[in-house]
Protein backbone atom coordinates (compact mmCIF):
# COMPACT_ATOMS: atom_id res chain seq x y z
CA UNK A 1 0.00 0.00 0.00
CA UNK A 2 1.12 3.51 -1.22
CA UNK A 3 1.00 5.79 1.60
CA UNK A 4 1.90 9.68 1.36
CA UNK A 5 4.33 10.91 3.99
CA UNK A 6 3.29 13.82 5.16
CA UNK A 7 7.44 14.50 6.55
CA UNK A 8 8.91 16.13 4.05
CA UNK A 9 12.72 15.03 3.38
CA UNK A 10 15.38 17.78 3.35
CA UNK A 11 17.52 17.40 0.43
CA UNK A 12 19.81 20.01 0.67
CA UNK A 13 20.68 19.24 4.09
CA UNK A 14 21.49 15.32 3.09
CA UNK A 15 23.62 16.86 0.02
CA UNK A 16 25.33 19.36 2.51
CA UNK A 17 26.43 16.65 4.42
CA UNK A 18 27.41 14.32 2.17
CA UNK A 19 29.74 16.92 0.48
CA UNK A 20 31.84 17.56 3.96
CA UNK A 21 31.71 13.43 4.48
CA UNK A 22 33.16 13.60 0.80
CA UNK A 23 35.61 16.38 1.38
CA UNK A 24 36.80 14.96 5.09
CA UNK A 25 37.30 11.05 3.39
CA UNK A 26 39.22 12.79 0.57
CA UNK A 27 41.40 14.59 3.45
CA UNK A 28 42.49 11.97 5.07
CA UNK A 29 43.17 9.37 1.92
CA UNK A 30 45.58 12.73 1.19
CA UNK A 31 47.38 12.88 4.31
CA UNK A 32 47.60 8.96 4.60
CA UNK A 33 49.07 8.79 1.37
CA UNK A 34 51.79 11.33 2.19
CA UNK A 35 52.70 9.75 5.23
CA UNK A 36 53.56 6.46 3.33
CA UNK A 37 55.33 8.80 0.83
CA UNK A 38 57.10 9.70 3.84
CA UNK A 39 58.23 6.51 4.68
CA UNK A 40 57.02 8.29 8.49
CA UNK A 41 57.48 5.71 11.68
CA UNK A 42 53.99 5.51 11.87
CA UNK A 43 53.49 2.56 14.47
CA UNK A 44 53.91 4.76 17.21
CA UNK A 45 51.35 7.54 16.78
CA UNK A 46 48.91 4.72 15.25
CA UNK A 47 49.00 3.33 18.25
CA UNK A 48 48.65 6.36 20.26
CA UNK A 49 45.73 7.77 18.11
CA UNK A 50 44.09 4.33 17.95
CA UNK A 51 44.01 4.46 21.85
CA UNK A 52 42.41 7.75 22.07
CA UNK A 53 39.80 6.64 19.55
CA UNK A 54 38.80 3.38 21.12
CA UNK A 55 38.57 5.41 25.00
CA UNK A 56 36.43 8.07 23.20
CA UNK A 57 34.20 5.15 21.20
CA UNK A 58 33.43 2.96 23.76
CA UNK A 59 33.98 4.86 26.93
CA UNK A 60 32.25 7.95 25.12
CA UNK A 61 28.69 7.52 27.62
CA UNK A 62 30.90 6.76 30.78
CA UNK A 63 33.04 9.51 30.36
CA UNK A 64 30.24 12.16 29.20
CA UNK A 65 28.35 11.53 32.16
CA UNK A 66 31.08 11.80 34.94
CA UNK A 67 32.43 15.09 33.49
CA UNK A 68 28.98 16.48 33.94
CA UNK A 69 27.81 14.86 36.73
CA UNK A 70 24.99 12.93 35.15
CA UNK A 71 23.87 10.60 37.47
CA UNK A 72 21.81 7.83 36.27
CA UNK A 73 17.79 8.06 37.46
CA UNK A 74 15.59 5.10 38.01
CA UNK A 75 12.19 4.90 36.87
CA UNK A 76 11.17 5.50 40.26
CA UNK A 77 13.69 8.52 40.99
CA UNK A 78 12.23 10.44 37.79
CA UNK A 79 8.64 8.65 36.44
CA UNK A 80 7.53 11.27 34.44
CA UNK A 81 10.96 12.03 32.61
CA UNK A 82 11.13 8.21 31.84
CA UNK A 83 7.39 7.82 30.73
CA UNK A 84 8.30 11.46 28.57
CA UNK A 85 11.20 9.08 27.09
CA UNK A 86 9.25 5.84 27.27
CA UNK A 87 6.53 7.67 24.36
CA UNK A 88 9.35 8.95 22.38
CA UNK A 89 11.14 6.03 21.81
CA UNK A 90 7.88 3.62 21.38
CA UNK A 91 6.88 6.52 18.28
CA UNK A 92 10.52 6.42 17.16
CA UNK A 93 10.97 2.24 17.42
CA UNK A 94 14.39 2.95 19.16
CA UNK A 95 15.39 0.93 22.39
CA UNK A 96 15.28 2.81 25.48
CA UNK A 97 18.63 4.91 26.29
CA UNK A 98 19.70 4.85 29.58
CA UNK A 99 18.32 8.09 31.59
CA UNK A 100 20.13 10.73 33.63
CA UNK A 101 19.89 14.25 35.36
CA UNK A 102 22.87 16.39 36.10
CA UNK A 103 22.90 18.23 39.23
CA UNK A 104 23.56 21.59 37.76
CA UNK A 105 21.83 24.55 36.76
CA UNK A 106 23.03 25.40 32.97
CA UNK A 107 19.77 24.76 31.33
CA UNK A 108 21.38 21.67 28.56
CA UNK A 109 20.47 18.30 27.97
CA UNK A 110 22.90 15.75 26.22
CA UNK A 111 22.78 12.33 24.03
CA UNK A 112 26.08 10.23 24.09
CA UNK A 113 27.34 6.59 23.45
CA UNK A 114 28.18 4.55 20.89
CA UNK A 115 25.20 2.98 19.52
CA UNK A 116 21.69 2.65 20.48
CA UNK A 117 21.79 0.56 23.22
CA UNK A 118 24.36 2.09 24.91
CA UNK A 119 22.90 5.26 24.13
CA UNK A 120 22.52 7.67 27.34
CA UNK A 121 20.18 10.96 27.32
CA UNK A 122 20.81 12.98 30.35
CA UNK A 123 18.61 16.61 31.07
CA UNK A 124 19.92 19.17 33.42
CA UNK A 125 18.00 20.08 36.69
CA UNK A 126 18.27 23.68 35.10
CA UNK A 127 16.34 22.60 31.94
CA UNK A 128 13.69 20.87 33.96
CA UNK A 129 13.40 23.52 36.20
CA UNK A 130 13.10 26.55 33.24
CA UNK A 131 11.37 25.04 30.06
CA UNK A 132 7.66 23.41 30.11
CA UNK A 133 6.76 19.89 29.80
CA UNK A 134 6.13 20.16 26.16
CA UNK A 135 9.77 21.80 25.73
CA UNK A 136 11.55 19.32 27.55
CA UNK A 137 10.18 16.39 25.53
CA UNK A 138 11.10 18.82 22.16
CA UNK A 139 14.80 18.85 23.91
CA UNK A 140 14.24 14.76 24.79
CA UNK A 141 12.94 14.29 21.17
CA UNK A 142 16.36 16.53 19.70
CA UNK A 143 18.56 14.61 21.76
CA UNK A 144 17.17 10.77 21.19
CA UNK A 145 17.41 12.28 17.05
CA UNK A 146 21.51 12.13 17.70
CA UNK A 147 21.32 9.09 19.13
CA UNK A 148 18.94 7.38 16.40
CA UNK A 149 21.64 9.21 13.87
CA UNK A 150 24.40 7.44 15.66
CA UNK A 151 26.28 10.74 15.93
CA UNK A 152 28.55 9.56 18.64
CA UNK A 153 30.51 6.72 16.11
CA UNK A 154 30.39 9.03 13.25
CA UNK A 155 31.61 11.77 14.82
CA UNK A 156 34.65 10.12 16.39
CA UNK A 157 35.35 8.14 13.40
CA UNK A 158 35.64 11.53 11.55
CA UNK A 159 37.26 13.13 14.15
CA UNK A 160 39.83 9.94 14.17
CA UNK A 161 42.37 11.12 11.66
CA UNK A 162 41.89 14.65 13.20
CA UNK A 163 43.09 13.66 16.26
CA UNK A 164 46.57 11.68 14.66
CA UNK A 165 47.32 14.95 12.77
CA UNK A 166 47.33 16.75 15.79
CA UNK A 167 49.81 14.00 17.62
CA UNK A 168 51.78 14.15 14.89
CA UNK A 169 51.91 18.21 14.19
CA UNK A 170 52.96 17.93 18.34
CA UNK A 171 54.91 15.21 18.45
CA UNK A 172 57.27 16.62 15.42
CA UNK A 173 57.07 19.92 16.88
CA UNK A 174 58.19 18.63 20.23
CA UNK A 175 61.29 16.70 18.59
CA UNK A 176 62.24 19.74 16.48
CA UNK A 177 62.26 21.83 19.50
CA UNK A 178 64.04 19.64 22.20
CA UNK A 179 66.05 16.92 19.57
CA UNK A 180 66.60 19.31 17.27
CA UNK A 181 65.42 17.99 13.40
CA UNK A 182 67.09 15.12 12.17
CA UNK A 183 66.93 13.09 14.99
CA UNK A 184 69.93 15.54 17.42
CA UNK A 185 72.73 15.32 14.80
CA UNK A 186 73.44 18.98 13.66
CA UNK A 187 76.32 17.83 11.86
CA UNK A 188 75.16 19.88 8.59
CA UNK A 189 77.54 18.17 6.46
CA UNK A 190 75.52 14.90 7.03
CA UNK A 191 73.47 14.53 3.27
CA UNK A 192 70.75 12.19 5.16
CA UNK A 193 70.36 14.38 8.17
CA UNK A 194 69.81 16.88 5.85
CA UNK A 195 66.95 15.01 4.05
CA UNK A 196 65.64 14.36 7.16
CA UNK A 197 65.32 17.27 8.73
CA UNK A 198 63.30 18.44 5.28
CA UNK A 199 61.28 15.52 5.54
CA UNK A 200 60.32 15.93 9.18
CA UNK A 201 59.38 19.88 8.67
CA UNK A 202 57.40 18.77 5.45
CA UNK A 203 55.91 16.45 7.47
CA UNK A 204 55.08 19.20 10.50
CA UNK A 205 53.43 21.78 7.91
CA UNK A 206 51.60 18.84 6.39
CA UNK A 207 50.16 17.37 9.39
CA UNK A 208 49.33 21.29 10.84
CA UNK A 209 47.81 22.01 7.44
CA UNK A 210 45.84 18.72 7.32
CA UNK A 211 44.59 19.06 11.07
CA UNK A 212 43.22 22.70 10.61
CA UNK A 213 41.49 21.78 7.48
CA UNK A 214 39.72 18.50 8.95
CA UNK A 215 38.96 20.40 12.23
CA UNK A 216 36.87 22.88 10.10
CA UNK A 217 35.08 20.14 8.18
CA UNK A 218 34.73 18.05 11.39
CA UNK A 219 32.92 21.35 12.96
CA UNK A 220 30.74 21.77 9.70
CA UNK A 221 29.68 18.09 9.99
CA UNK A 222 28.68 18.44 13.44
CA UNK A 223 26.57 21.69 12.67
CA UNK A 224 24.79 19.95 9.66
CA UNK A 225 24.27 17.29 12.52
CA UNK A 226 22.51 19.63 14.61
CA UNK A 227 20.13 20.66 12.15
CA UNK A 228 19.79 16.77 10.97
CA UNK A 229 18.99 16.45 14.92
CA UNK A 230 16.46 18.96 15.20
CA UNK A 231 14.44 18.21 12.50
CA UNK A 232 13.83 14.52 13.12
CA UNK A 233 13.26 15.64 16.74
CA UNK A 234 10.91 18.30 15.77
CA UNK A 235 9.38 15.70 12.98
CA UNK A 236 9.29 13.31 16.14
CA UNK A 237 6.85 15.48 18.58
CA UNK A 238 4.91 17.02 15.18
CA UNK A 239 5.50 20.44 16.29
CA UNK A 240 8.52 22.21 14.96
CA UNK A 241 7.59 25.28 16.84
CA UNK A 242 7.72 23.87 20.24
CA UNK A 243 11.08 22.76 19.82
CA UNK A 244 11.91 25.88 18.71
CA UNK A 245 10.37 27.80 21.40
CA UNK A 246 12.47 25.02 23.77
CA UNK A 247 15.69 26.80 21.49
CA UNK A 248 14.83 29.91 22.32
CA UNK A 249 14.36 29.62 25.53
CA UNK A 250 17.54 27.61 26.29
CA UNK A 251 19.84 30.07 24.22
CA UNK A 252 18.57 32.60 25.79
CA UNK A 253 19.43 31.52 29.50
CA UNK A 254 23.00 29.94 28.21
CA UNK A 255 24.18 33.44 27.96
CA UNK A 256 23.15 35.26 31.24
CA UNK A 257 25.19 31.94 32.92
CA UNK A 258 28.25 33.46 34.56
CA UNK A 259 31.35 31.46 32.02
CA UNK A 260 33.16 29.99 34.95
CA UNK A 261 30.79 27.06 34.22
CA UNK A 262 30.45 27.43 31.13
CA UNK A 263 33.77 27.38 30.27
CA UNK A 264 34.29 23.61 32.07
CA UNK A 265 31.51 22.15 29.79
CA UNK A 266 33.24 23.33 26.78
CA UNK A 267 35.12 20.14 25.76
CA UNK A 268 31.61 18.32 25.94
CA UNK A 269 29.71 20.27 23.38
CA UNK A 270 29.11 18.32 20.41
CA UNK A 271 25.86 16.78 21.25
CA UNK A 272 24.68 19.37 23.62
CA UNK A 273 20.66 20.28 22.54
CA UNK A 274 22.62 24.07 23.02
CA UNK A 275 26.30 24.83 22.93
CA UNK A 276 27.94 25.83 26.40
CA UNK A 277 29.36 28.87 24.95
CA UNK A 278 27.60 31.90 23.57
CA UNK A 279 28.03 32.53 20.86
CA UNK A 280 29.92 35.42 20.76
CA UNK A 281 32.20 37.53 18.14
CA UNK A 282 35.33 36.42 19.21
CA UNK A 283 33.64 33.06 17.85
CA UNK A 284 33.90 32.24 14.41
CA UNK A 285 30.65 30.62 12.94
CA UNK A 286 33.25 28.43 10.97
CA UNK A 287 34.72 26.82 13.97
CA UNK A 288 31.19 26.53 15.95
CA UNK A 289 29.78 23.26 16.75
CA UNK A 290 26.44 24.28 16.53
CA UNK A 291 24.84 26.37 14.22
CA UNK A 292 23.39 29.81 15.05
CA UNK A 293 20.24 29.96 16.83
CA UNK A 294 18.59 31.68 13.69
CA UNK A 295 19.60 29.50 11.38
CA UNK A 296 17.59 26.53 13.25
CA UNK A 297 14.84 28.69 14.02
CA UNK A 298 14.38 29.07 10.34
CA UNK A 299 14.62 26.00 9.45
CA UNK A 300 12.18 24.83 12.12
CA UNK A 301 9.84 27.31 10.91
CA UNK A 302 10.04 26.08 7.32
CA UNK A 303 9.33 22.70 8.56
CA UNK A 304 6.34 23.63 10.11
CA UNK A 305 5.18 25.80 7.03
CA UNK A 306 5.56 22.83 5.39
CA UNK A 307 3.61 20.73 7.46
CA UNK A 308 0.91 22.86 8.00
CA UNK A 309 0.47 22.98 4.01
CA UNK A 310 0.41 18.80 4.54
CA UNK A 311 3.14 18.35 2.25
CA UNK A 312 3.19 15.10 0.30
CA UNK B 1 18.62 2.46 9.81
CA UNK B 2 20.84 1.78 7.24
CA UNK B 3 24.74 3.11 7.31
CA UNK B 4 24.03 5.80 4.30
CA UNK B 5 20.97 7.10 7.01
CA UNK B 6 23.45 7.31 10.03
CA UNK B 7 26.45 9.06 7.81
CA UNK B 8 23.41 11.21 6.53
CA UNK B 9 21.89 11.89 10.11
CA UNK B 10 18.57 11.07 8.71
CA UNK B 11 16.09 8.89 10.05
CA UNK B 12 12.49 8.02 8.24
CA UNK B 13 9.43 8.32 10.79
CA UNK B 14 8.93 4.60 11.68
CA UNK B 15 5.82 3.61 10.12
CA UNK B 16 2.83 1.83 11.86
CA UNK B 17 2.33 -1.86 11.78
CA UNK B 18 -1.19 -2.69 12.39
CA UNK B 19 -1.17 -6.25 10.59
CA UNK B 20 -0.74 -8.17 13.91
CA UNK B 21 -3.90 -6.35 15.73
CA UNK B 22 -5.95 -9.46 14.13
CA UNK B 23 -4.21 -11.88 16.54
CA UNK B 24 -6.20 -10.43 18.95
CA UNK B 25 -9.49 -12.72 19.06
CA UNK B 26 -7.42 -15.82 19.40
CA UNK B 27 -6.12 -13.87 22.44
CA UNK B 28 -9.68 -13.04 23.79
CA UNK B 29 -10.29 -16.82 23.95
CA UNK B 30 -7.43 -17.87 25.80
CA UNK B 31 -7.67 -14.56 28.27
CA UNK B 32 -11.25 -15.60 28.85
CA UNK B 33 -10.14 -19.52 29.27
CA UNK B 34 -7.56 -19.50 31.36
CA UNK B 35 -7.73 -16.07 33.39
CA UNK B 36 -11.68 -15.79 33.09
CA UNK B 37 -11.39 -11.89 31.46
CA UNK B 38 -13.31 -10.80 29.41
CA UNK B 39 -13.12 -7.71 26.97
CA UNK B 40 -14.64 -4.31 28.06
CA UNK B 41 -15.56 -3.72 24.37
CA UNK B 42 -13.55 -0.86 25.04
CA UNK B 43 -10.29 0.12 23.23
CA UNK B 44 -7.98 3.36 22.81
CA UNK B 45 -6.15 4.89 20.14
CA UNK B 46 -3.10 6.77 21.36
CA UNK B 47 -1.37 9.40 18.81
CA UNK B 48 0.81 12.47 18.66
CA UNK B 49 -1.43 15.15 17.05
CA UNK B 50 0.75 17.10 14.60
CA UNK B 51 1.01 20.67 13.27
CA UNK B 52 -1.46 21.95 10.54
CA UNK B 53 -4.90 21.69 9.12
CA UNK B 54 -4.10 18.53 7.36
CA UNK B 55 -3.88 16.47 10.47
CA UNK B 56 -6.75 18.85 11.92
CA UNK B 57 -9.01 17.58 8.69
CA UNK B 58 -7.64 13.33 9.44
CA UNK B 59 -9.02 13.51 12.73
CA UNK B 60 -12.35 15.06 11.75
CA UNK B 61 -12.80 12.59 8.91
CA UNK B 62 -12.04 9.21 11.45
CA UNK B 63 -14.63 11.26 13.61
CA UNK B 64 -17.24 11.50 11.02
CA UNK B 65 -16.86 8.24 9.71
CA UNK B 66 -17.51 6.31 13.40
CA UNK B 67 -20.03 8.99 13.53
CA UNK B 68 -18.78 9.56 17.00
CA UNK B 69 -19.79 13.41 18.78
CA UNK B 70 -16.82 15.09 19.25
CA UNK B 71 -16.33 15.28 23.46
CA UNK B 72 -16.09 19.33 23.65
CA UNK B 73 -14.38 20.59 26.78
CA UNK B 74 -14.17 17.47 28.61
CA UNK B 75 -10.53 16.26 28.22
CA UNK B 76 -9.26 13.45 30.38
CA UNK B 77 -12.38 11.49 31.89
CA UNK B 78 -14.23 8.90 30.25
CA UNK B 79 -17.39 9.12 29.32
CA UNK B 80 -18.64 6.04 31.71
CA UNK B 81 -22.43 5.99 29.68
CA UNK B 82 -22.74 6.14 26.09
CA UNK B 83 -19.19 4.41 25.50
CA UNK B 84 -19.48 1.40 27.19
CA UNK B 85 -21.74 -0.85 25.18
CA UNK B 86 -23.33 0.57 22.25
CA UNK B 87 -20.83 2.05 18.66
CA UNK B 88 -20.26 4.80 20.93
CA UNK B 89 -17.05 6.48 20.58
CA UNK B 90 -15.36 9.49 21.28
CA UNK B 91 -12.28 11.98 19.77
CA UNK B 92 -10.97 13.50 23.29
CA UNK B 93 -10.66 17.13 23.13
CA UNK B 94 -7.05 18.21 23.89
CA UNK B 95 -3.88 15.99 25.16
CA UNK B 96 -3.28 13.64 28.17
CA UNK B 97 -0.50 14.91 30.29
CA UNK B 98 2.22 14.00 27.87
CA UNK B 99 0.59 15.40 25.04
CA UNK B 100 -1.21 12.45 23.39
CA UNK B 101 -4.77 12.29 22.24
CA UNK B 102 -6.88 9.36 22.61
CA UNK B 103 -9.90 8.01 20.24
CA UNK B 104 -11.66 5.82 22.27
CA UNK B 105 -13.69 3.49 20.66
CA UNK B 106 -16.47 1.05 22.15
CA UNK B 107 -18.20 -1.78 20.00
CA UNK B 108 -21.14 -4.30 20.40
CA UNK B 109 -18.52 -7.45 20.21
CA UNK B 110 -14.99 -7.85 19.96
CA UNK B 111 -14.46 -8.56 16.87
CA UNK B 112 -16.34 -5.30 15.66
CA UNK B 113 -14.39 -3.40 18.17
CA UNK B 114 -10.85 -4.45 16.67
CA UNK B 115 -11.95 -3.93 13.43
CA UNK B 116 -13.19 -0.37 14.26
CA UNK B 117 -9.64 -0.13 15.72
CA UNK B 118 -8.12 -1.20 12.86
CA UNK B 119 -10.29 0.92 10.40
CA UNK B 120 -8.96 4.24 12.71
CA UNK B 121 -5.18 3.26 12.44
CA UNK B 122 -5.39 2.54 8.63
CA UNK B 123 -7.32 6.02 8.53
CA UNK B 124 -4.27 7.75 10.15
CA UNK B 125 -1.66 5.63 8.02
CA UNK B 126 -3.65 6.20 4.78
CA UNK B 127 -3.59 9.53 5.19
CA UNK B 128 0.63 9.92 5.85
CA UNK B 129 0.03 10.17 10.06
CA UNK B 130 1.27 6.41 10.59
CA UNK B 131 4.21 7.47 12.34
CA UNK B 132 2.13 9.72 14.57
CA UNK B 133 0.29 6.23 16.14
CA UNK B 134 1.79 5.61 19.40
CA UNK B 135 -0.35 2.61 20.77
CA UNK B 136 -3.68 0.87 21.11
CA UNK B 137 -4.81 -0.39 24.04
CA UNK B 138 -7.65 -2.64 24.70
CA UNK B 139 -9.61 -2.84 28.15
CA UNK B 140 -10.36 -6.67 29.71
CA UNK B 141 -12.23 -7.70 32.83
CA UNK B 142 -13.20 -10.38 35.22
CA UNK B 143 -15.92 -12.25 33.27
CA UNK B 144 -17.72 -12.08 36.84
CA UNK B 145 -18.15 -8.55 37.05
CA UNK B 146 -19.88 -7.27 34.26
CA UNK B 147 -19.70 -3.78 33.47
CA UNK B 148 -16.80 -2.92 35.75
CA UNK B 149 -13.97 -1.26 34.74
CA UNK B 150 -10.66 -2.88 33.34
CA UNK B 151 -8.14 -4.73 35.27
CA UNK B 152 -6.17 -5.91 32.56
CA UNK B 153 -5.25 -4.09 29.47
CA UNK B 154 -3.59 -5.27 26.47
CA UNK B 155 -1.14 -2.68 24.48
CA UNK B 156 -0.67 -2.74 21.17
CA UNK B 157 3.21 -0.87 20.01
CA UNK B 158 2.80 0.33 16.49
CA UNK B 159 6.13 0.50 15.36
CA UNK B 160 6.97 -2.47 17.06
CA UNK B 161 4.24 -4.65 15.56
CA UNK B 162 3.78 -6.18 19.48
CA UNK B 163 1.62 -6.45 22.40
CA UNK B 164 2.69 -6.31 25.59
CA UNK B 165 0.00 -6.92 28.85
CA UNK B 166 -0.42 -3.64 31.63
CA UNK B 167 -2.41 -4.70 34.67
CA UNK B 168 -2.16 -1.72 36.77
CA UNK B 169 -2.63 -1.96 40.32
CA UNK B 170 -4.04 1.11 42.54
CA UNK B 171 -1.72 4.33 42.17
CA UNK B 172 1.14 4.07 39.66
CA UNK B 173 1.85 0.67 40.48
CA UNK B 174 1.80 -2.40 38.77
CA UNK B 175 0.89 -6.02 38.57
CA UNK B 176 4.71 -7.68 37.03
CA UNK B 177 3.85 -10.41 38.41
CA UNK B 178 0.17 -11.19 36.84
CA UNK B 179 1.76 -9.09 33.41
CA UNK B 180 4.76 -11.84 33.09
CA UNK B 181 1.80 -14.82 33.11
CA UNK B 182 0.14 -13.17 30.79
CA UNK B 183 3.14 -13.11 28.53
CA UNK B 184 3.79 -16.74 28.58
CA UNK B 185 0.11 -17.39 28.79
CA UNK B 186 -0.62 -15.17 25.38
CA UNK B 187 2.28 -15.83 23.65
CA UNK B 188 0.88 -18.31 21.09
CA UNK B 189 -1.33 -16.04 20.37
CA UNK B 190 0.13 -12.60 20.25
CA UNK B 191 3.41 -10.96 19.20
CA UNK B 192 4.55 -10.16 22.65
CA UNK B 193 6.90 -7.29 22.97
CA UNK B 194 10.35 -9.28 24.16
CA UNK B 195 12.29 -5.98 25.36
CA UNK B 196 10.38 -5.55 28.76
CA UNK B 197 12.00 -1.73 28.88
CA UNK B 198 9.40 -1.10 26.25
CA UNK B 199 6.58 -2.19 28.35
CA UNK B 200 5.94 1.03 29.55
CA UNK B 201 3.43 1.89 32.14
CA UNK B 202 0.17 3.90 31.23
CA UNK B 203 -1.74 5.05 33.90
CA UNK B 204 -5.11 7.16 34.01
CA UNK B 205 -6.10 5.22 30.63
CA UNK B 206 -8.97 6.72 29.11
CA UNK B 207 -9.92 3.58 28.62
CA UNK B 208 -12.45 1.15 30.82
Amino acid sequence: MATRSRFPVDRGLTARMLTTVFLLGLLYAVFVTVLVLLHVQLAFILVLAFGILFVQYFFSDKIALYSMGGKVVTREQEPHLHAVVDRLVAMANMPKPTVAVAQTDIPNAFATGRDQKHAVVCVTYGLLRRLDEPEVEAVLAHELSHVAHRDVAVMTIASFLGILAGLLTRVLAYAGLFGGFGGGNRNNNNNAGGQLVLIEMGMLVVSAVIYAISFILIRTLSRYRELAADRSGAILIGQPAILASALVKVSGEMSRIPTRDLRAAEHFNAFYFAPALAQGASLSSLFATHPPLQKRLDQLARLDAEMHRGAA
Amino acid sequence: MGFLDALLGRTKPAEANLDKLFGLPGARITLEASEALTPTLQAGVCFKPATGQAFAATEQEIAGLLDLPADDGDSSAPADTATASGSGAKLSEGADEFGYRWIVVGAPDFDTLVTRVHFVNSTMKDNGYGPTLLCSVFGFHPATSPGAPATTYLVYLFKRGTFYPFVPTGRERRDNEGELRLKALLSEDLAIEPDLDRWFPLWNLPVR
